[in-house]
């Protein structure tokens, strides 16, 4: 089998900041792990292995400061920068995703009509996508009323921060379940990109797949659909 | 041959009778003579106004109470036992404080209690004090008594539950007021043997500085010291104690901060205070609504009232923290069903290509 022809999916901007989103997640998780589950074998273990108790936080803080350098530069990425905001047009929501999600429930379920047609970034991409923003948000006010409890609780009172620590704890197990479960998955153990798919390696997409799975794009890549220059810029050929 | 092994055995037999009616006899005769023995010294020690000047212008008695002595659990002994550097009338040389460690060691043969304790004592605080030449640190007979040395269980002994603060409160003066004034030692004072004295908490020999990290009353280690009545059934049952008070501290950041040896974090007693611990309705009490600023204020700078607005002891499974409970139960359902529908979602897809393979293969 020749080697299929491949385009670039993810620019090497992308891939850098989905890099460092990967290692912020892995290490926030392992540390916020520890302490949720502290009184379990796993829990003890992970605090072990983070450095004891004052080490398992200074981990857990330096990696919220990186990700959160990440989400201010990817506001300014999407905002400012041509391509990332042409990127982000893309992933916005829109009333076709709704559409979408109907006719992939009907197409799995009951077996009826097609499945659905996705652009670049199909309705489980933008959900994954929204729910790192959401959780980013939630995360990031939380984790500060919990960092700065002393200035916090000036103005807050005590049962307040009762209730951040608990949506802190639990939106953080939330998304590491989502992380683990559903995105790896998609990336990791579907059978069309067992074991791996390299998108965010080298983040070279093959044609074959690309049609498969993003047929709009593959359309109005090569098939002369109405498009703007910049799209066809911005998914540029290789090899 | 056979006759000769029935002689040895008799032999055998004899000697051994002998021998333990050499101890009984000897054991008896102790008793007996033990206290006939004692009218020598008390000829001048049975005075009770015999007393002397030590060279720091201390005034001690010398007065030995004989019916004191009798009750007491050395009664068969002699003085010159115990008052081992005493060999002649005037007694001469210096007069060394009685080293109880004649007799009570471990694996002694003089019938004492056969402990570890009294290597424990040398361990604690008091013992290696002494060590070091403090004459004022407590020695046995400090906290057991003297002539009046009775088992710790016999209600007139100096160490005898309900006596122990005021054994304790004779050099330990400010903690004995501080422990009287709290719940625990005014029960305690009222002859409740449920309350704990000093030692429950501080243990009995093995006392240490709460500085030291082998004390049971070490930062680290005062949630377990604590739980051992907070915790239990029996206790807080009776006394109708929150059943919850040690979990929910356990699951607090300061809880788990402490269970990981972190010292800086809250313990109870830095919030409910030590050995003046008083109800949250009391207003002397730490954690009395208007003074919960500056209890939290010893670690949270500019503590104000918002720390009170609240309860410390927060369970999120219970109905009775308000919003921490509902938002945790929406959290459990809403957890559960995303990662349900996440699960679902993974099965369907996996559903479909099992079906789009078996329709291609068909056609």
């Amino acid at each position: 089998m020749k080697p299929a022809e491949t385009i670039e999916r993810f620019n090497r901007n992308l891939r850098i900041q989905h890099f460092i989103l990967m290692i912020s997640m892995i290490m926030l998780s392992l540390t916020g792990l520890a302490l949720k589950f502290h009184d379990t074998w796993l829990g003890r273990l992970l605090m072990a292995i983070e450095g004891g108790f004052g080490m398992r936080g200074i981990i857990h803080r330096t990696f919220a400061l990186i990700l959160i350098g990440l989400g201010v530069y990817h506001f300014y990425y999407i905002l400012f920068r041509k391509e990332g905001h042409e990127e982000f047009l893309r992933i916005v929501p829109r009333g076709k995703d709704v559409r979408d999600f109907v006719q992939y429930l009907r197409f799995s379920i009951l077996g009826k009509g097609e499945p659905p047609k996705a652009g670049k970034y199909d309705f489980r991409q933008k959900f994954q996508y929204w729910g790192v923003v959401a959780g980013f948000w939630v995360m990031v006010i939380t984790g500060f009323v919990l960092w700065f409890e002393s200035a916090a609780m000036a103005v807050l009172p005590k049962w307040f921060i009762d209730v951040t620590l608990v949506f802190h704890g639990y939106e953080g197990l939330l998304i590491f379940l989502v992380l683990f479960l559903y995105h790896l998955y998609n990336v990791h153990l579907n059978p069309d990109h067992f074991p791996m798919s390299r998108v965010w390696l080298d983040g070279k997409i093959s044609l074959e797949q690309l049609k498969k799975e993003h047929p709009l794009e593959y359309e109005e890549l090569f098939s002369g659909a109405p498009s703007s220059e910049e799209e066809r810029e911005g998914g540029h050929r290789a090899q | 041959m056979r006759n000769k092994c029935c002689k040895w055995t008799v032999y055998l037999i004899t000697a051994g009778a002998m021998a333990l009616a050499g101890v009984v006899y000897g054991q008896e005769r102790n008793a007996a003579t033990a206290q006939l023995q004692w009218d020598r010294c008390l000829i001048c020690h049975g005075k009770p106004g015999l007393k002397k000047v030590l060279p720091n212008g201390r005034i001690i008695s010398l007065y030995v109470d004989r019916d004191q002595l009798a009750r007491s659990v050395h009664s068969k002994r002699r003085c010159e036992e115990c008052h081992t550097d005493i060999t002649t009338i005037p007694h001469k040389g210096e007069i060394k404080k009685v080293d109880c460690r004649h007799c009570h060691y471990k694996g002694s043969p003089m019938g004492v209690p056969d402990t570890e304790k009294y290597l424990e004592y040398e361990e604690s605080v008091h013992g290696r004090a002494v060590k070091e030449g403090n004459p004022k640190a407590a020695i046995c007979q400090d906290c057991h008594g003297a002539h009046d040395v009775l088992p710790p269980t016999d209600p007139a002994s100096h160490v005898f539950k309900l006596h122990v603060p005021q054994t304790c409160g004779r050099c330990h003066l400010k903690e004995y007021s501080d422990y009287s004034k709290g719940v625990h030692g005014k029960q305690l004072h009222e002859g409740n043997m449920d309350m704990p004295s000093c030692v429950d908490c501080h243990g009995e020999h093995r006392i240490y500085r709460p500085t030291d990290e082998k004390s049971t009353v070490y930062a680290t280690h005062v949630p377990e010291t604590c739980s051992k009545c907070h915790a239990a059934k029996q206790i807080v049952g009776k006394y109708g104690l929150s059943p919850e008070r040690v979990e929910t501290y356990k699951e607090s950041f300061h809880g788990i901060a402490t269970e990981f040896g972190e010292k800086r974090a809250a313990n109870c007693a830095s919030c409910h205070g030590y050995h003046a611990i008083l109800p949250s309705s009391d207003p002397e009490s730490p954690i009395y609504v208007t003074n919960i600023p500056k209890t939290c204020g010893k670690c949270h700078p500019n503590a104000n009232l918002n720390y009170a607005r609240g309860s410390i002891h927060v369970n999120p499974k219970s109905k009775e923290s308000g919003v921490v409970y509902y938002v945790s139960t929406f959290f459990r359902y809403f957890t559960t069903l995303v990662i349900l529908g996440l699960i679902i979602h993974i099965l369907l897809d996996i559903y479909r290509r099992i079906r789009l393979r078996l329709e291609k293969e068909k056609s």
